[in-house]
């Protein structure tokens, strides 16, 4: 019966030319057009218009490579930051039940719901110099907002969830059995997570650091509060563009631009290279 | 580590053939109990392996069986018993410190490791050097026929394959004893009776005490010198293959290990009253022992231990059971299988002679299967509707409610 229904359709399909199909596919590549391929198109013909030697002058400038680097360092620091945070979570979270372990399940998710010029503010109000905890810091050296380490707190708020979320399935599938045989053929704890667990894990775990690492690099909303967007001390790169292009530098905010769309698609081949993996 | 290893290289059967001289069980399991929750999944369940045998745990799914190898690994805590290895108490050792081999069902290879690195994962927990690992290795690989294989992940080698890698690997350390848990379910038929010579052979090369778990009957003829029946956490008989298929304590393991006919009902005034309400007669046997009006008794035979005569009321064997209506004739190549619909026999009240009459049954009534010999069946030809006189080769009396 099914076999029939199905040469019927495929018939249908061939002796009647469908319309929908060609439309359909011309209406989704028409959308894509204004709204990504020609901004995107748009930021290497603006940034190389005026020949590759300006876009060579914009990046070498000491501010714009100052900024590249800090916001290479915080999105490293806060990648290793919720990759090992993100393994400690799903073990726990899938080893154990406690009560409350859904409350806490809720929580660690909830960065990713929340703006990001909230959880900058909210940083603010805990840390900042009138903060709960920000005003005890205040008569001493130690100061957390406006500085590197407020940029990584930022980062590491708003991409809590992304290495856990891809790290907990993973550990989810892993067959126990496993550790039961390593166990039995005199592996301690350590040894079992060490040579068995990490291993199968090892994709979830670079693809968990690379969703991090591309989501703390353009990290805008959160750092712009709590950074104090200080060129040469905390301007982070997309900082960095947003304060060019409001001085009317639009090259210079062009040429960083470019640098990070760059960074961003090796980051998304990657991250397609290491799902198909952990597909399989 | 609680015993000193003794690293000798492997497949060195010196250590295993020194234990092999003391008297003491290599392994021996003392009245061990576990629940889960409410559910007594292990009650009371002792058993010996001696040193260089091979002990298979047979029952249905849900005996205990699994938990019990499970206990022996470690891998689960008993309520209450022992757990004894080589005189040593093991019970509350941890996994890890009780040198056992487990071949998993699924065999559980570390599916990142390459054929070899996981041959060589016991030795290398245990801190032995790269160099004598990897003679270790190579000579396990020699010793199962995958040498090919060894830079290959388990993906990429057949089940049979991942089979032998997972027991080369329990062997790599001279483990103690060797834990079978269901480890050949997940192989094809073919597959797997080869293998299971080729690990008998192995087993007493090397005199490695062996446990197996497994619900499949063919399988525990095959591999164990003794066999256990475990049936809802009790062990209900352990014994050699022969005593448990000729010689079942209770209908569960006649009915468990092989195929069997039992007979249930009441002893009635010399004769037994089945739940049918048919009356048969009892062995003699029956009558050398006191058994009294109304007590419970059930007759065991095997389908090959029938033997059907068409003379009616002659008896050829020691045992003769009763009349029959042959129902059923299926001829299956080696055998030929007969259902018999078994009559109803009484004692004429004025003579006390036999007779067999067909009335109806009180309650459901009993069919016999018979196994015959192509020779038997050609010899006496049987088909639906005749009437036979049923004896029995063989057979077994249980009382009470066993």
């Amino acid at each position: 019966m099914n076999a029939v229904a199905y040469q019927n359709s495929s018939v249908k399909k061939k002796r009647h030319f469908d319309v929908a199909k060609p439309a359909g596919i011309s209406l989704v590549v028409l959308a894509m057009m204004p709204l990504v391929i020609m901004p995107l198109l748009s930021i290497f013909i603006f940034g190389f218009s005026k020949g590759p030697i300006h876009f060579w002058e914009a990046l070498v400038n000491p501010a714009a490579i100052f900024s590249l680097k800090l916001s290479l360092i915080t999105s490293t620091v806060a990648t290793v930051c919720n990759v090992i945070f993100g393994l400690i979570a799903a073990w726990v979270m899938t080893k154990y039940e406690f009560r409350g372990d859904s409350a806490l399940m809720i929580i660690i998710s909830l960065p990713t719901a929340i703006p990001t010029a909230v959880a900058g503010f909210a940083l603010l109000l805990l840390w900042g110099p009138f903060g709960l905890l920000g005003r005890f810091l205040e008569d001493t050296d130690w100061q957390i907002m406006f500085t590197t380490a407020a940029i990584i707190l930022a980062n590491i708020f708003v991409t809590f969830p992304l290495a856990f979320g891809t790290i907990k399935p993973a550990m989810e599938n892993f067959d126990t059995n496993l550790e039961d045989a390593a166990e039995t053929m005199g592996a301690s704890r350590w040894q079992t997570f060490r040579y068995v667990v990490l291993p199968s894990l090892r994709s979830a775990l670079i693809t968990g650091a690379l969703l991090t690492f591309a989501r703390s690099i353009g990290e805008f909303g959160s750092t712009i509060m709590v950074s104090g967007n200080m060129m040469m001390k905390t301007q982070t790169a997309p900082l960095y563009i947003y304060a060019r292009y409001n001085d009317g530098d639009v090259e210079a905010a062009n040429a960083i631009a470019i640098v990070l769309a760059i960074i961003s698609f090796a980051i998304f081949s990657l991250i397609m290279i290491f799902r198909k993996r952990l597909e399989r | 580590m609680a015993r000193p290893m003794v690293m000798t290289l492997f497949p060195d059967t010196q250590a295993f053939a020194q234990r092999s001289t003391d008297a003491q069980p290599a392994l021996s399991v003392r009245n061990l109990t576990k629940r889960f929750g409410n559910e007594m999944v292990l009650n009371d369940v002792s058993f010996n392996v001696a040193e260089g045998e091979s002990l298979v745990l047979l029952g249905p799914s849900g005996s205990g069986k699994s938990t019990t190898l499970r206990i022996i690994a470690g891998l689960e805590q008993p309520d209450s018993g022992e757990v004894i290895l080589h005189e040593r108490e093991i019970e509350n050792l941890r996994a890890r410190d009780r040198n056992v081999g487990v071949i998993f069902q699924n065999y559980a290879l570390f599916p990142e490791m390459t054929v070899a690195e996981n041959i060589a994962f016991g030795l290398k927990i245990r801190g032995v050097s790269s160099r004598k690992r990897l003679e270790v290795v190579d000579r396990l690989l020699e010793m199962i026929g995958l040498g090919e294989q060894r830079n290959k992940k388990p993906r990429h080698i057949s089940g049979g394959q991942q089979q032998r890698v997972a027991i080369a690997r329990a062997l790599a350390y001279e483990p103690e004893v060797l834990l079978f848990d269901e480890s050949f379910s997940a192989l094809d038929p073919h597959t797997r009776v080869g293998l299971r010579r080729e690990i008998r052979q192995l087993l007493r090369k090397l005199r490695v005490p062996a446990l197996f778990i497994t619900h499949d009957q063919e399988e525990a003829m095959e591999l164990g010198d003794h066999i256990a029946i475990l049936n809802k956490g009790r062990l209900e008989q352990i014994g050699t293959p022969q005593e448990i298929y000729n010689d079942p304590q209770t209908e569960f393991v006649a009915t468990f290990l092989g195929a069997a006919n039992v007979l249930k009902g009441e002893w009635q005034d010399g004769l037994i009253c089945l739940d049918s309400g048919y009356y048969v007669v009892p062995p003699h046997e029956a009558f050398d022992i006191h058994i009294t009006d109304g007590e419970r008794v059930k007759i065991i035979f095997r389908p090959e231990d029938v033997l059907l005569s068409t003379i009616v009321g002659v008896a050829e064997s020691p045992y003769h059971l009763g009349e029959g209506e042959v129902t059923e004739v299926k001829f299956t190549g080696a055998t030929e299988a007969v259902t018999i619909r078994l009559l109803n026999t009484q004692l004429r009240p004025s003579r006390p002679q036999l007779v067999t009459s067909i009335s109806e049954p009180k309650g459901k009534e009993f069919f016999i299967k018979a196994l015959r010999t192509k020779w038997d069946a050609r010899r006496i030809r049987l088909s639906p509707g005749d009437r036979v006189s049923i004896s029995l080769k063989s057979h077994k009396l249980l009382r009470g409610e066993c």
